[in-house]
Parts: structure tokens; sequence; C-alpha cells
């Protein structure tokens, strides 16, 4: 047990820990976006996938893993950011970046502020969605199309969901080649890239709901 | 020839426990084939026939082999030419008129001795808890007898080629020694002759990194870029492999 506790803690340990929840999350977001899109294509669809989740009682494991992932990620996030700070007292200067093999940029210096808003973010977006309004649409299914359509009317809320999609494209532009990298994968450019797009795909899939809504009004 | 007339603002610190400043010093009749390292003697001279105290500053070999020098010149460790120690670096990347900050590396597991010297037995220290093979005494084999693929050799050579200056540290944004452990653990991990210590290896190795006070790796990658030999993060990648394997291998036999 010890050696587990051991490697756990040791930084390399919670490179790991942040690494494979940072991927499953990601997984997860393919899929919500993946299912997020019905809402501008589907409506019934939509509503009868989201229905489907959350009449199956495994919904409730579901939930928690995912709960254990952000947690866990947060937890080895901030462990890792703070044993960076304390190892460098006294700062330079002047200090700028290497460039040439270096990658590092805007997003991977900024990590810990991209991610520190999903703290403030994900309770909202949970709130607002997963706990607003009850429609019904019949037959016991719930109308969470029209709840989505209603909610981006406002344009506060429109702009908020952008910048915070933006948020999440910028820590995944580091995050997912440096998850990579963490768990012993080779760096190698080619992953890098792909992680870059992926990330930029991903903000704009859901980045796009909020904005087809509000200037459609939702009479797509 | 022409010379240059450079502005040097250089970190004065007498002693670990003092605090130290930037100290501004002109550096007159700069040749562009000076080394930054001559310069810093020409800047001496200067300051000892005024009486005053010379900047204290590593260096043996100067001649990119050793790894003693060491210092952040204009905010990049080593300089702003990649590929190359301080010693290497020739005032012919400069301009007549640059004003440049020298400072030494900045880690907490790096104490300022003086000035520009920093203590880097914590590199000795994680060395010696691991990056070591144990070697038969007696006889020497038939050199051939221990057969090793071309491209482990090679791989483990790329490896080797790390001289311990510590830019990887200087340059981390946490001040993190993972490049050097990460090259020094590959090294002997590639090497049959490396297989008996090889979980014992990265595991001490990477505790006494921690114990040192180095900070975590966040896959920026700036220590390849400033590693005068450079070092591959690739290294980095194979010591978390290493360290997983050999945490694994312990987890399941206790
Ligand atoms: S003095 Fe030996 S590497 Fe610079």
């Amino acid at each position: 047990m010890s050696a587990v506790v051991g490697f756990l803690a040791s930084s390399i340990g919670r490179k790991v820990t942040m690494a494979l929840s940072g991927l499953l999350m990601f997984l997860f977001l393919v899929t919500h976006l993946a299912a997020n899109l019905l809402v501008l294509v589907d409506p019934e669809a939509y509503n009868e996938y989201s229905h489907a989740l959350i009449s199956n009682p495994l919904i409730y494991i579901a939930e928690a893993g995912l709960l254990a992932l952000f947690v866990a990620h947060l937890i080895s996030g901030i462990a890792v950011w703070r044993k960076g700070q304390t190892a460098r007292s006294i700062s330079y200067r002047d200090n700028r970046w290497a460039g040439g093999a270096s990658h590092k940029s805007l997003a991977s210096a900024t990590m810990i502020v991209t991610g520190t808003f999903f703290i403030i973010f994900v309770p909202l977006h949970i709130l607002w969605f997963k706990f607003g309004t009850y429609y019904d649409a019949g037959n016991g299914v719930r109308d969470l199309h029209r709840l989505v359509v209603e909610e981006f009317q406002d344009p506060l809320l429109v702009a908020f969901y952008v910048v915070g999609m933006a948020v999440l494209g910028f820590h995944l532009w580091h995050g997912i080649g440096s998850a990579f990298e963490s768990l012993g994968v080779a760096h190698r450019p080619k992953v890098r890239q792909a992680g870059r797009m992926i990330a930029v795909v991903l903000a704009g899939g859901f980045m796009i709901i909020p904005l087809v809504i509000f200037f459609t009004g939702g009479g797509f | 020839m022409e010379t240059m007339t450079l502005k040097l603002r250089v970190w004065r610190q007498p002693s670990t426990a003092t605090d130290g400043e930037l100290v501004e010093y002109t550096a007159s009749n700069v040749s562009p084939d000076m080394s930054f390292l001559e310069l810093l003697d020409v800047v001496n001279d200067g300051l000892i026939k005024k009486g005053e105290d010379p900047v204290a500053f590593d260096s043996d070999c100067r001649e990119g082999i050793c790894g003693s020098c060491g210092m952040v010149i204009s905010g990049v460790a080593h300089g702003p030419k990649s590929a190359t120690t301080a010693c290497q670096l020739f005032m012919r990347h400069f301009n007549d008129g640059d004003t440049v900050t020298v400072e030494p590396w900045r880690a907490n597991a790096f104490p300022v001795v003086k000035d520009l010297v920093v203590d880097r037995s914590a590199f000795d220290r994680i060395q010696a808890a691991g990056g070591y093979v144990s070697v038969d005494a007696g006889g020497a084999v038939d050199a051939n007898e221990m057969l090793i693929p071309k491209g482990d050799a090679d791989a483990a050579m790329d490896a080797a080629a790390c001289i311990g200056c510590g830019a990887c540290v200087a340059s981390c944004k946490n001040a993190s020694a993972s490049l050097f452990v990460g090259a020094k653990v590959t090294q002997l991990s590639l090497m049959p002759q490396g297989q008996p210590e090889r979980d014992r290896r990265v595991l001490s190795m990477v505790e006494q990194m921690e114990a040192e006070g180095f900070g975590p790796c966040s896959n920026e990658g700036e220590c390849e870029a400033v590693c005068p030999k450079e070092i591959s993060v690739s290294h980095i990648q194979t010591l978390h492999r290493e360290y997983i394997r050999a945490s694994l291998r312990r987890i399941t036999s206790t």
C-alpha cells in the first residue's frame, strides 16, 4: 500500500493522475459534444438521448466517476503547480522564453488559471441545465431542448459560454499533448499538433451551439 | 577590427546568506571573437585594477564539454544562442550598445554561492542515489562478449551527452530537474549493464530529485531548447515510463 501512496504522491505520480483524469474527461467531452450537437439538428433525438441517460440508474455511477475525475484532476493539478512554485523563490529579473525546440505557449504558461476557471464554470453549468426548469415533452420525457433554447436567448449567458469554451480550448491546446507525454509517450511534434487541432475543433464545436441558437432564435 | 560597447547588468551577491542585486558595468572594446566568459574576464580585470571584487563565475574547460559554466544571459540559460554553453557563446551574437542582464541559475535546489556561482551538488546527490552500474571486479571481459544493438548504443550515447550544467533546471518555470534525471536514467537503463539496478535506480533518483526541492515537469520543453547538448525531452518521457514501470513492479511485488 505504501508503494501505491508513494507513487501517487511523487511528482511523476501526480502528473500521471493529472494526465489520466484529464484524458478521460476529454473523452467524456467528445461524447458530450456529439450529443449536444443533436440540439441543432434533431430536438426530439436530443431529448430522447438525454432521457436515455437520465433514466438509466447507472447514471449515478457515471456522475460519481466524472466528479472523481474532476476532483483528481484538480487536486493533482494544484499539487503540481504548488510544487513548481516552491522550487524557485527568487525569480529572474530578465526572463525570456527560449523559443527553438521549446513548445512553451501562453496556453502552457496559464494552465493553472484556465483550469481553475472550471471550478466556477462546471457547477454553474450543471445548475443551469441539469437543475434548470423542468419542461415536459410528454411521455415522461424531459424537454431539455426547450430549456437549452430558452437559456441561450440571454446574450450574457451566450457570451459566458463562448468565453468558457475558448478557455477550454486554451487548456486543451497544451493539455492533450502534455498528457500523453506525462504518461510516457515520447514527444512528437505531430502528436502535439493533433492535440492542438482537436482542442480547437472541440472548443469550436461547443461554441457553435449557443451562437447558432442565439442568432437563429432557436427557430431552425 | 570593429569592437563593441555593451552595458552589463550583473547579479552581485557576496554570499549565500546575503542579498544580491544587479550591478551595472560598461564593457568597451569588446571583440566579436571573445567568448562571453572572456568578456567577463575583461570586466574582472578592470574591477581588480580598481581594487574591487571581481565577478565570481564557474568555468573549467571553456570548450563546451565540462558543464561548469552556466548563467542566464539576457533571460535565457546560456544565452540567446541554442545548443551553446556560455563559454562557447561568442560576442558576435550581440550588437554594439546592447544591454545584457547576467544572472545565476535560479532554483532553490541550486543556492547561490557567490555572484553567478551556484551550488549544484544536488545533481551529485541525485547521481549518487542511483546513477551508477555495478561492475564485477576481476579481469576485463572480452570486448564483444556483451552484444548491444547499435540503436540502443546510439540512444544511450545521446543521453550520455548531458554535461550536467543545470541549464534545464534554470530554464524551467518549475525549476525541474526532469531532463537531467531523464538523461541519466535513460543512459543506464538502455544498457545491459544497467539492468540489475534498473528499478531501484529510477525510484531512488526520483526520490532524491524530489528531496532536493526540484519541481515537477510541465512538458513545456524550455529545457531542451536551452540544453547545450540538445538533450531531447523524450528522455523525460522515458523517465516517466521507467518510473511508472518500476513503481508498478514494486506495487505488485509487495
Ligand atoms: S566551461 Fe566547460 S562547458 Fe563551459
